[in-house]
C-alpha cells in the first residue's frame, strides 16, 4: 500500500503539486491522469524517490519511502528514457539492469539472471531482439525494453509514465493486457495515461490530478463533470476502433 | 637505446601511463566527460602552486587537491543538479586563476609551462614507476570488480539509481581514480596527451568493437601499442615522446575510423 500524506512540490516558486492525500491499495490497477503540466509525472518521481521531498510523506508498506527503498525498488518505465544511440549495450544488458539492485555490490549475471531478463523480453515480445543493440531498436521496441526491465525488477509496485506515448494503437491494446495479467499475477499498477478509453477498460481505481487532487472514484464514475474539473475544459470521450 | 637506465624507465612509464588512461578512456568518452581529463589536469595547476608556496609533497599536495575537486564537481552535479560540464568549467577557470595569483606572488618560483603542458617521459624515476604501477593495478581491478554498476552508472545514473544499483560509491571512486590519474600521469605525460590517452584509444576501439568490455580490453591493447612504437620512432626520429605517441594514437584513430566505416560498423 502506498499512502500520501499533505504533498506539496514547488519548483522555482511555481507550485506543482498542493496538499495532495492519497491511499493507494495493493493490487489495484491506477490510472493517473490529468492535463499536461498538472504534476502527473512530478508525484510518481516523487513516489519513487527521483525528486526530493519538500513537504509532505510518503509511506509504503506502513515503512517510511526513504526506508522502503534501502531495500526495496519499484519496476517504472519513464516516458522517455535519454540515452545515446551509440551505446555499446544490448536490449539483454538493459533488460538486466531491473536486476542489478538486487544483487551484492561487484557481482555478475549468472545463467538465471540471464534467463529472468530474457523470459521478461518474451513478455513484452522482444525476445528476439536481445542481442539487438539499442541504438538499432525502433522507439516502439526500446519502450518495450524498458518495459522487460520493470517487469525483472520484480517490485509489487509497477510504476508507468505514459507507456502508449512511444507504441502504435495496436499496441497499446495488447501492452494493456499485458499490464491486465500482470496486474491480475498480483501486482499493483500504477500508471499515468491520456488514453481514458483504455483506461476505462482495464483500470480499477483513477486518480485526477491537477496541482490538487480532484477525486479518485473507479473509473466507471468518469464524466464529463470530473473531466472538466480535471482538465479544466469541457472533453468528450470518442470511442477508438481498436 | 635501452643501455641506459632512464629509457627502460622512460619506456615501462609510457607503457604503464598508456595502460592506465586507457582502461579508464571509454567510461569517460560514454559519459561525455572526456573534456574532464583536460580540466582536471588544469585544476592540478592550483594544486602544484598551492602544494610549491606551502611546502608540501608536490604529487601528494596537488593528489589530494585535484580528488577533492573531483569529489566537489561530481557532487555538485548529482545533489544540485547542476551541469556537469558548467561545475567543472566553474572549477577549472578558479584553479587556473588561484594557480596564476599564486605562481605570480611566489617570485622565486619559476614554473616550466611546457612541461606542464607536455611532460616530459625521459624523466620519469623508478618510484615514479612503482606509483603508475600500482595506479595501473588499481584501475584494472576497479573496472574488473565494478564493471555491472560502472556500466548502469555510464548508460543512465538516474536510473540506475531508481533501480537501486550502488553507483554513488563507484562514482566517487570512479572520480578519485581519475583524478589519481592524472596528477600522477601529468609529470610524464603533460596535460596534451593524458587528455589524448584518456580518448583517442576508446573512441577507436569503439570504432571496431560494439561491447564495452572488449572495448576496454582494445583500448589498452591500442594505448600499449601506440606507446611502444611512439616512443622507438620518437627515439629514432629525436622527436618528443608525449607528442610521438598521442600522433601515433591518433594515426590508429583514422585507421579503425575508416576501417569502420567501409564495414558499416
Amino acid at each position: 500500500m502506498i499512502e500520501i500524506k499533505g504533498l506539496q512540490y514547488r519548483l522555482q516558486g511555481k507550485s506543482i503539486l498542493e496538499n495532495i492525500n492519497l491511499t493507494l491499495a495493493d493490487n489495484e490497477f491506477v490510472a493517473i491522469i490529468g492535463p499536461n503540466g498538472a504534476g502527473k509525472s512530478t508525484l510518481i518521481k516523487l513516489v519513487l524517490g527521483m525528486l526530493d521531498m519538500q513537504e509532505g510523506s510518503i509511506e509504503i508498506d506502513g515503512i517510511a519511502q526513504a526506508q522502503w527503498l534501502k531495500d526495496n525498488s519499484f519496476g517504472y518505465l519513464p516516458q522517455h528514457e535519454e540515452f545515446d544511440r551509440a551505446f555499446p549495450a544490448t536490449a539483454l544488458d538493459i533488460a538486466l539492469m531491473g536486476l542489478a539492485g538486487n544483487m551484492r555490490l561487484g557481482a555478475r549475471f549468472n545463467a538465471t539472471h540471464k534467463a529472468q531478463a530474457m523470459q521478461a523480453l518474451e513478455q513484452t515480445g522482444v525476445g528476439k531482439l536481445a542481442k539487438s543493440l539499442i541504438g538499432r531498436l525502433s522507439g516502439g521496441e526500446y519502450q518495450r525494453v524498458l518495459l522487460a526491465r520493470a517487469l525483472v525488477a520484480k517490485s509489487p509496485y509497477l510504476i508507468l509514465d505514459e507507456p502508449e506515448a512511444s507504441l502504435d494503437r495496436p499496441a497499446v491494446e495488447s501492452f494493456f493486457k499485458l499490464l491486465k495479467t500482470l496486474h491480475e499475477s498480483g501486482r499493483t499498477i500504477i500508471t499515468i495515461s491520456h488514453d481514458l478509453n483504455i483506461l476505462s477498460k482495464y483500470c480499477s481505481f483513477l486518480v485526477c490530478l491537477n496541482r490538487h487532487l480532484h477525486c479518485h472514484n473507479h473509473t466507471e464514475l468518469v464524466d464529463a463533470k470530473m473531466i472538466h474539473k480535471t482538465f479544466g475544459e469541457s472533453m468528450h470521450i470518442i470511442e477508438k476502433g481498436y | 637505446m635501452f643501455s641506459f637506465t632512464f629509457m627502460i624507465h622512460a619506456l615501462i612509464g609510457a607503457v604503464l601511463s598508456g595502460l592506465s588512461l586507457a582502461i579508464f578512456a571509454p567510461f569517460v568518452t560514454l559519459r561525455r566527460i572526456s573534456y574532464m581529463g583536460e580540466a582536471l589536469s588544469h585544476i592540478a595547476f592550483a594544486g602544484i602552486a598551492i602544494s610549491i608556496i606551502t611546502g608540501i609533497n608536490l604529487t601528494l599536495g596537488t593528489l589530494v587537491f585535484v580528488m577533492l575537486i573531483a569529489l566537489a564537481i561530481s557532487w555538485l552535479a548529482r545533489k544540485h543538479k547542476l551541469q556537469e560540464a558548467n561545475t567543472i568549467s566553474i572549477f577549472l577557470s578558479l584553479s587556473m586563476a588561484i594557480g596564476i595569483i599564486i605562481i605570480s606572488i611566489s617570485k622565486n618560483y619559476s614554473f616550466d609551462l611546457a612541461s606542464y603542458l607536455f611532460g616530459n617521459v625521459l624523466l620519469v624515476t623508478r618510484s615514479e614507476i612503482v606509483w603508475l604501477g600500482i595506479l595501473a593495478v588499481l584501475n584494472i581491478l576497479f573496472v574488473t570488480f565494478f564493471y555491472n554498476e560502472l556500466f548502469y552508472l555510464t548508460y543512465n545514473a538516474e536510473m540506475a539509481r531508481v533501480f537501486r544499483i550502488r553507483t554513488s560509491l563507484v562514482n566517487r571512486i570512479f572520480m578519485l581514480l581519475l583524478a589519481a590519474n592524472i596528477v600522477i600521469n601529468l609529470k610524464s605525460a603533460g596535460i596534451i596527451l593524458v587528455t589524448a590517452q584518456l580518448i583517442l584509444p576508446a573512441v577507436a576501439a569503439f570504432n571496431l568493437v560494439h561491447k564495452l568490455s572488449y572495448a576496454i580490453v582494445l583500448a589498452a591493447i591500442i594505448a600499449i601499442v601506440s606507446a611502444l612504437l611512439g616512443f622507438f620512432v620518437s627515439f629514432q626520429m629525436n622527436l618528443p615522446t608525449g607528442a610521438t605517441i598521442v600522433v601515433v594514437e591518433a594515426l590508429v584513430f583514422f585507421i579503425s575510423f575508416l576501417g569502420a566505416k567501409k564495414r558499416g560498423f
